[in-house]
């Protein structure tokens, strides 16, 4: 047997601690224990568009696509077949620092499914073979003729498909100008030019590099004995001696000093707008969870600051929906105010907004919104400790993306010692009001 | 689980799940008459977190979000639903609030509310899929409270008047068939008790249902959006399904399986998108009310493949009306809608808003073994009669693209 470093987490409300067995090749074995039905397999790999470049933008989520074409053993298909015919969820995700595959599967009688399941997911990760009939040949996206259409042309209809999302239009758009070089400037789905062409050599090349073994992180969450299911895991995640990958470093980027504006244009009836802020990378586990806080205090909930002072207590509220949001990424986080307006009132739409940003850090907040905030994050972490597929998502975060799920153990011991101060000077450093990334989504004229 | 019934009549079920640290309360009014302004359920339900004569709108919000309480008022098609999400410790102070909304909700706000609810259903409508689907509703449901949509909220509304909501909200309290159900780490006696002091005021007086099943379709009924910017086309093509107290729901369950609501193995996913790479979104929804339901197959394509898609929906259509499937398909449907079945139980929540529904239909809360029984015991002749009777009936489509992919269809 393989020489293991085992670690254990105090995971809040599961009853006991959470395992983690690192193998001599790098990769982790997690282990949840949650009472129930059901189980949650997963794995994911440290990669996604922070691993891209111009022309291959869009390779991480193309390549989720076709991990589920099947393998030597097992053809396309029947992976999905053999899972869903038990009721099992079987689906995958992929965004900027990680992708990620689960099965969400009843554990049937004496844990009859857990096995096959661990079985299919393995070698689903291990030995993907692409066939070629399945991605289809490289084409020319601007050729109407084309006949033969495999996953290639689903790509394409998801892109298109995001084309007529305006909250997707928006973002975007905020996006691409929170950076000047950073891989996250990039759109994680990629482009229709990128995605018809693209070679199936390419895609095998980038698989073989990123889904090395210390890349990947593998949960089990359910009710299961480690003991009993451990070596199995690690009989099946055989990497045949699959080489590490160290990870590129990025220039992490901060806030212009300035304001950036942008105006993009749709068939649409009403106003959307993004103010985007990048934040601290996500291992800096008291910053993120202050900033969590500022955005729940700012936009979350009927109770929140924008909510109440911009519709609530107006008259003729100009803005239809407004709320905020958080995305923790390892190289930094983005920080988001959003909302859908009137658009004949698109400039008081904006001033309201950074009216409402400027008063966190000039005037502070309450020390009723502070226990608000607290108690609302606790809450929060109880609910995604309620389903396997959470917990599963929970521990995958943490291990891809802040490389420490000790996190976990420590996040509400640091909601306890968080201050209105500490809510203030984090506002200033992060949420400018003279210097978010702005955009605005108005109906053609 | 346990089934008691208050001092005012109403049936609550109580579960006791130890060691959850969140319990979950659902109250159920069952509707028995259409909305005679659009949009006044709708209007009532926001109204209800929006102020009480002890609260102000804020103040209620303060204290939720300061306890994490999770209150929901939702209108669904035939009911009216009070969801509460709440740490246990809290439980007291729950049911102190629920019931200060309930006796003392002052709806002043009413005309506020209307310009929120006009505002974000306008935002939604500045989606393409939503709009079509709205459409989809009105025309398969035309004419019946059922298709009432975004649009005719947002030119209804405005007529809605304070009285008209103190009525409605009347009849919920005083007539309106109501039910309960509680799952959590409680004590059944501590819970009974407190719905009896918080709750007492509710009653029930049955009354008649006034509502009527949504007419046949006659002939096929066509809806049209142009929308020129479209990047995708929206298509959803649905027919009139019988409701849930159908003998046909465990069939048309396992139905809905094979041929598009389960995930990435059913036929419609294989042929459209799997094998001609039409789309990234197909699927099959069946959606039962009480006094009718529908079934609706949908897809969003790039708008030069409106014909195939079309082509593909009928073809598969027609396989599952004259094709026995076979017995391994059966039996795979069979697994599958079953253990899909352990996830609508997952949480307190979950389990609270299923049991509680099975209630509030009248099949009793533990109507979910029977229905896994009746899914056993279901042939592949019943499966091919259901598809035969009722695919074999005119549809309901409704496609929304820009109008030369329209003209280039046949449908303009």
């Amino acid at each position: 047997m393989e020489k293991l470093k085992k670690t254990e987490i105090n995971y809040p409300f599961l009853e006991k601690p959470v395992l983690i067995y690192e193998r001599e090749n790098g990769h982790k074995i997690v282990f949840a224990y949650k009472r129930g039905e059901l189980l949650n397999i997963s794995s994911w790999v440290k990669t996604g568009s922070i691993n891209e470049n111009d022309e291959n933008n869009g390779i991480s989520h193309f390549l989720e696509h076709l991990m589920f074409k099947g393998t030597t053993k097992h053809k396309a298909g029947e992976f999905d077949r053999t899972l869903e015919s038990r009721g099992a969820i079987v689906n995958a995700a992929t965004w900027k620092d990680y992708t990620f595959y689960y099965v969400t599967i009843p554990k049937g009688t004496d844990n009859r499914n857990f096995n096959d399941t661990l079985e299919l997911h393995a070698d689903m990760m291990l030995d993907p073979i692409i066939p070629p009939e399945e991605i289809g040949e490289p084409f020319d996206i601007n050729n109407t003729e084309i006949k033969i259409k495999r996953e290639r042309h689903v790509v394409i209809e998801e892109i298109r498909m995001r084309k007529d999302q305006p909250w997707t239009l928006v973002y975007n758009n905020v996006n691409k100008n929170m950076y000047t070089t950073h891989p996250y400037k990039r759109d994680v789905i990629g482009n229709e030019q990128i995605i018809s062409t693209i070679k199936r050599e390419t895609i095998l090349d980038y698989y073989k590099e990123f889904y090395s073994p210390n890349n990947i992180t593998t949960i089990i969450a359910g009710e299961l004995n480690p003991d009993d299911v451990l070596p199995k895991v690690i009989e099946l995640f055989d990497f045949k001696g699959r080489a590490q990958r160290k990870n590129d470093i990025h220039n992490v980027e901060v806030q212009a000093n300035e304001e950036k504006y942008s105006e993009i244009y749709s068939k649409i009836n009403t106003g959307f707008l993004m103010f985007g802020y990048l934040g601290p990378k996500a291992d800096k586990l008291k910053e993120t969870t202050i900033l969590e806080m500022i955005c729940l205090i700012l936009g979350e909930g009927q109770s929140s600051r924008l909510n109440q002072n911009l519709i609530e207590k107006v008259k003729n509220p100009i803005y239809n929906i407004i709320s905020t949001d958080y995305y923790q990424f390892r190289d930094g986080g983005n920080i988001f105010v959003q909302a859908n307006f009137k658009p004949e009132e698109k400039d008081k739409a904006i001033n309201g907004i950074k009216e409402e940003i400027k008063k966190i850090y000039t005037e502070g907040i309450s020390e009723r919104e502070l226990q608000k905030a607290k108690k609302k994050l606790k809450a929060a972490f109880a609910e995604n400790s309620e389903t396997v597929s959470d917990i599963g998502e929970t521990i995958g975060f943490y291990m891809t993306v802040c490389d420490n799920l000790k996190c976990v153990e420590e996040y509400l011991k640091v909601i306890d010692t968080i201050t209105t101060e500490d809510i203030k000077e984090t506002a200033k450093q992060y949420i400018n009001a003279d210097n978010a990334v702005i955009s605005v989504l108005m109906p053609e004229k | 689980m346990n089934k008691y019934i208050l001092e005012n009549g109403i049936e609550a079920i109580i579960k006791n799940n130890k060691n959850t640290p969140r319990t979950a309360f659902c109250l159920f009014f069952k509707l028995n008459r259409d909305e005679e302004k659009p949009g006044l359920y709708l209007l009532l339900t926001r109204l209800l977190l929006q102020g009480t004569k002890n609260r102000t709108a804020e103040e209620l919000a303060n204290e939720l979000d300061e306890k994490a309480l999770d209150f929901t008022f939702e209108k669904k098609a035939d009911y009216i639903r009070f969801k509460l999400l709440f740490l246990n410790e809290d439980v007291q102070e729950t049911f102190e609030i629920l019931e200060d909304i309930i006796e003392n909700t002052t709806f002043n706000d009413y005309e506020k509310e209307k310009i929120k609810i006009k505002g974000e259903l306008e935002s939604d409508l500045d989606s393409a899929k939503i709009q079509a689907q709205d459409e989809y509703y009105r025309t398969i449901f035309k004419n019946h409270p059922y298709g009432i949509g975004r649009k005719e909220i947002i030119e209804g509304i405005e007529r809605i008047t304070k009285a008209d909501l103190i009525n409605a909200f009347n009849e919920l309290k005083y007539n309106l068939q109501k039910n309960i159900s509680v799952i959590g780490d409680i004590d059944e006696q501590i819970i009974t008790e407190l719905m009896n002091k918080r709750l007492k005021s509710l009653k029930i007086n049955e009354t008649l249902d006034l509502r009527i099943e949504s007419a046949p379709i006659e002939k096929e009924r066509v809806s049209i959006i142009e929308k020129e910017d479209a990047n995708q086309a929206q298509i959803f093509q649905g027919w009139l399904f019988p409701s849930i107290f159908s003998e046909e729901y465990p069939s048309i369950i396992l139905l809905n399986t094979i041929l598009g609501s389960s995930g990435l193995s059913s036929r419609l996913f294989l042929e459209l998108r799997e094998k001609q790479g039409l789309c990234y979104n197909v699927r099959s929804v069946y959606e039962p009310y009480l006094l009718s339901g529908n079934f609706f197959v949908y897809i969003g394509t790039e708008p030069k493949n409106i014909k195939t898609s079309l082509e593909g929906f009928k073809r598969e259509i027609k396989k599952i009306m004259t094709e026995i499937i076979s017995e391994e398909e059966l039996e795979n449907a069979k697994t599958n809608a079953i253990g899909k079945r352990s996830f609508y139980q997952e949480t307190n929540l979950l389990e609270a808003c299923l049991k509680g529904y099975y209630e509030f239909l009248g099949l009793g809360f533990d109507w979910e073994e029977k229905l896994i029984q009746k899914i056993k015991e279901t042939t592949k002749e019943d499966i091919l009669s259901i598809a035969e009777k009722y695919f074999s009936k005119p549809s309901a489509l409704c496609i929304l693209a820009p109008k030369k992919y329209l003209e280039a269809s046949g449908l303009l």
